[in-house]
């Protein structure tokens, strides 16, 4: 794991203060919740108390006592949010409520639904019948034989119960009408225009639909089904009405009209009142639920964002807080009152501090991590530039080049300011090293000076044939013992004339030509071939070193390939630069060979020859080819049946290349 | 008369080598172990030649400060610089200061006593009315004196050390042949190794040039070696 990433983790690590402010949000919340229950609770009973006593706000009917629970007979109408469409069609009603009432049994049975809306009741009638008898078509009313099914309404009116029937007469509109006395005592069914029906027959049955206005009626109510198996029969009669008794009709348990207002001046957005009967059925309610809040505006994308880690699954979205309505001697109950609000209510209030925290704890987070990341992005390069500088402070010969100074007062420049003092001091051994050798060749040139002079002025005198022999096998010896200290200098001379080359540009075309048609006089044994461009290949240096650098080249390819063997010296541009290629035929290179080659005394010659060897020669060419601002490389022949050792040389005008080593394969080169 | 030889070395051995050697060939040889000694000679008598050591006992450059002082002396005394060192920037200072030659102790003693001779002879030459003999080769502007050493460019005499001259000598005899390095240090009589040949002509070219800017007859033919240019 590199330090970079090391650090960037570290910076990660300031993510904790976003996670905190989340668990504080959460905690903020939950109190925030709390205190919401406890206003809400103190509303709700404010309301409650305000509403205390006060039958005549909550009833219609506020003279009857509170009705703590239902009669058989007494209907609770459901407050209905719209009016249903009278088409005998029960689809828009509300599903599934628990007001229902089911009167009669077995196959002959109903239910009815009850339900308020802008002081009209609506009636849902769903009949059990499997015989459905329509009255006769065009027949009076009030025609005995003549009956079908019908359909009484009760209600009782200033004091005195009234009633209407509505004759089945077919699928549709159904007609309520009102039997009345004549003068004479003659009956006739009046139409009642208020009364509004309307039939849908059901499999195994019917639904009948009715609305009237509250406006008609009392306190009473109820619903009678005259049901028949046929035309004229007797009827079976059930429901809630007995003929001319007023104790068996069912109250109707409907809010005073001024309820509903009456709530409204508590209202506000994201609130639900409801005003219920001891028993639990809805009196009025004022619902702005789905109002959005001043508090709660439209939570924006990052908002969005952050709740989805802040809000936990299964929290309720509502708090809801109850009151009971007491009479006014406190002594029972006449209703309840349910305050239900949005938990948006308080959310918008959060989300907005907790947008405002968790904006600053992630943008500190994100400084935080930029700060670390540029800071390890800053140390990482200081840190690569001295594994850089001590990579290449050392050469392959153990000389060492120039380290970067720093002034940086911290322990990384300490590192590069020992390493430095390392360096040093390794240069001075080295120098030392280097110079060993020439201080070497100095020192043994003198006596080796006397032995020579001294044998050569002995050869001047008289001596024994024995002794002659001896001479001159001290001479040869001598000779040697030259030519090995001549060898010993050899790279210190060509750094020497490196150091006093003059750069001219010329062309380097020619001079290899030159060199080549000179080795074919020189070895003879060997073959030469030369691929040279026919373009001139301009270069700034020294043509003398050029060519002692082919020299070597040439020595080293002659000395490792068999007699009559081709070797190939070819020239090519690429890209900016000159590469001087000499190929040989014979030995590959052994992989534990390539890297060291063009080190100083290396070399992996094998047997001896009379000539002394340094390993000098491609040190010398990679010293010339350096010279150059180029490089050198080595390779094995394709299949193995050679080595190619190149040099590549930046062409005059082109931007200085840098130095490659003999790491690159020379396919590159 | 016998020719004086003057020898300044510190090494014992090597100087009483080398004054066997001259002892052998007919000179007269002083020898000298450092500078002071030398000088308190010289001052008394000249020497017809002297082989003058670089360093010398605790001094390191004492030759080259002899060389000035016997220079001072006298200007037309030949002097040879004799060192274990074979360093261009030694051999360029010695023959800046006025040496006639500069060589390396590799030379063996036969050699080193053909040197000697040669420097005698140009000094004789010198000494002879001119005349114009066989001797003189004649190269369009140039005018090569054998028996005197002496090289003339344009009519103008070019100061060529003895090396030199018999590098210009063996390239000058046969215009546009190719002379390698090897067959220069025959000629030369010198062994030197390729680089020390390689700054030879480098100095040549440029005393050649400090008298005709455009000289471009000696030229080298890589990878082969030199060759006069007509």
């Amino acid at each position: 794991m590199s330090l970079r990433l090391k650090l960037l983790l570290l910076g990660l690590a300031t993510l904790v203060l976003p996670w905190d402010g989340i668990r504080y949000a959460r905690e903020m919340e939950a109190a925030l919740r709390q205190s919401e229950q406890h206003s809400l609770q103190a509303v709700s009973e404010t309301i409650a108390a305000s509403l205390q006593g006060r039958m005549d706000l909550l009833y219609r009917n506020p003279a009857e006592p509170a009705p703590a629970s239902n009669g058989p007979y007494d209907l609770t109408p459901l407050v209905l949010t719209a009016p249903p469409y009278i088409d005998g069609y029960p689809d828009d009603w509300p599903h599934g409520g628990g007001t229902w009432r089911h009167y009669g049994s077995g196959s002959h049975r109903f239910g009815v639904l009850t339900g308020i809306h802008d002081r009209m009741l609506y009636v849902l009638l769903e009949v059990h019948d499997p015989d459905l008898v329509f009255d006769a078509p065009g027949a009076n009313p009030l025609d005995s034989s003549a009956l079908g099914d019908r359909v009484w309404i009760g209600y009782e009116d200033m004091g005195v119960q009234q009633q209407v029937f509505l004759a089945l007469t077919g699928a549709g509109p159904i007609i309520a009408r009102r039997v009345e006395a004549g003068e004479y005592g003659e009956e006739t069914a009046a139409e009642d225009p208020r009364i509004v029906g309307a039939l849908q027959p059901e499999p195994g049955g019917y639904d009948v639909e009715i609305a009237m206005p509250l406006s008609m009626m009392g306190k009473g109510f109820g619903v009678l089904l005259d049901d028949r198996d046929r035309r004229g029969a007797d009827p079976l009669s059930y429901g809630t009405l007995r003929s001319n008794d007023l104790h068996a009709l069912g109250r109707l348990i409907v809010a005073s009209p001024s309820l509903t207002p009456y709530l409204a001046q508590f209202m506000q957005p994201g609130m639900r009142l409801t005003v219920s009967t001891p028993g639990g059925a809805v009196l009025a309610q004022s619902d702005e639920l789905a109002v959005p809040g001043a508090l709660a505006p439209e939570p924006g994308i990052l908002t969005q964002f952050y709740r989805r880690f802040v809000d936990r699954r299964g929290e309720p979205r509502f708090i809801v807080s109850a009151a009971p309505i007491y009479d006014a001697g406190h002594h029972a109950l006449i209703g309840e009152l349910e305050v239900t609000q949005a938990a948006n209510r308080w959310q918008g209030l959060r989300d907005r501090a907790l947008t405002r925290m968790l904006d600053l704890t992630l943008v500190t987070s994100a400084i935080a991590v930029i700060i670390t990341f540029a800071f390890a992005a800053h140390l990482a390069v200081r840190l690569s530039r001295l594994r850089r500088a001590s990579e290449s402070a050392l050469t392959r010969e153990g000389i060492v080049t120039q380290f970067p100074e720093t002034a940086a007062p911290d322990e990384l420049g300490d590192v590069a300011r020992s390493f430095s003092r390392l360096l040093g001091r390794l240069n001075e051994y080295t120098s030392y090293l280097r110079s060993l050798a020439g201080k070497l060749a100095h020192e043994i040139r003198t006596p080796l000076t006397i032995v020579r002079s001294s044998l050569e002025n002995l050869e001047s005198e008289e001596v024994s044939p024995a002794a002659r022999q001896y001479v001159e096998r001290a001479r040869q010896g001598s000779e040697r013992l030259n030519a090995i200290l001549l060898a010993m200098g050899a790279a210190t001379r060509v750094e020497e004339a490196i150091g006093n080359a003059e750069r001219l540009r010329f062309d380097l075309t020619p001079v290899v030509a030159s060199a080549v048609s000179a080795y074919r006089v020189a070895f003879p044994e060997r073959r030469f071939a030369s691929e040279l461009p026919a373009e001139p290949m301009e270069i700034d240096g020294a043509p003398d070193l050029i060519v002692q650098l082919l020299d070597k080249l040439i020595d080293n390819a002659v000395d490792f390939s068999p007699a009559g063997a081709t070797i190939t010296v070819r020239l090519r541009q690429e890209a900016a630069a000159v590469v001087l290629e000499v190929d040989n035929p014979g030995p590959a290179l052994a992989p534990e060979v390539r890297g060291r080659l063009f080190e100083s005394l290396w070399q992996s010659r094998s047997g001896s020859d009379s000539r002394p060897h340094f390993g000098l020669g491609l040190y010398i060419v990679r010293l010339i080819a350096e010279y150059h601002r180029g490089g050198v490389a080595a390779t094995d022949l394709p299949a193995g049946e050679g080595a190619r050792f190149g040099v590549r040389l930046p062409l005059a005008n082109s931007p200085l290349l840098p130095n490659y080593n003999d790491k690159v394969k020379l396919e590159s080169v | 008369m016998k020719r004086l030889i003057a020898i300044v070395e510190d090494e014992p051995a090597i100087r009483d080598n080398y004054a066997a050697a001259f002892t052998r060939e007919g000179y007269v040889v002083r020898t000298y172990g450092n500078r002071s000694q030398a000088m308190a000679a010289f001052a008394a008598r000249l020497p017809d030649l002297a082989v003058i050591d670089i360093s010398l006992e605790d001094e390191p450059e004492g030759g080259f400060e002899l060389c000035r002082q016997l220079r001072a002396l006298s200007a037309e005394l030949p002097i040879i610089f004799l060192t274990a060192r074979d360093s261009e920037l030694d051999a360029v200072s010695g023959l800046r200061l006025g040496a006639d030659d500069f060589l390396t102790k590799d030379l063996s003693l036969a050699h080193l006593i053909a040197r000697v001779n040669a420097l005698f002879r140009r000094v004789d030459a010198l000494r002879k009315p001119p005349d114009e003999q066989e001797q003189t080769v004649r190269r369009g502007p140039l005018a090569l004196d054998a028996e005197r050493m002496r090289v003339e460019w344009e009519g103008k005499v070019v100061l060529l050390s003895l090396t030199e001259f018999w590098i210009v000598h063996a390239l000058a005899r046969h215009p546009g042949h190719v002379k390698n390095r090897q067959q220069l240090m025959d000629a030369a009589n010198v062994v030197l190794d390729d680089n020390t040949i390689t700054s030879h002509v480098k100095r040549i070219r440029r005393k050649f040039q400090s008298i005709d800017p455009a000289f471009d007859a000696l030229q080298t033919v890589y990878g082969m070696g030199y060759r006069w240019v007509e």
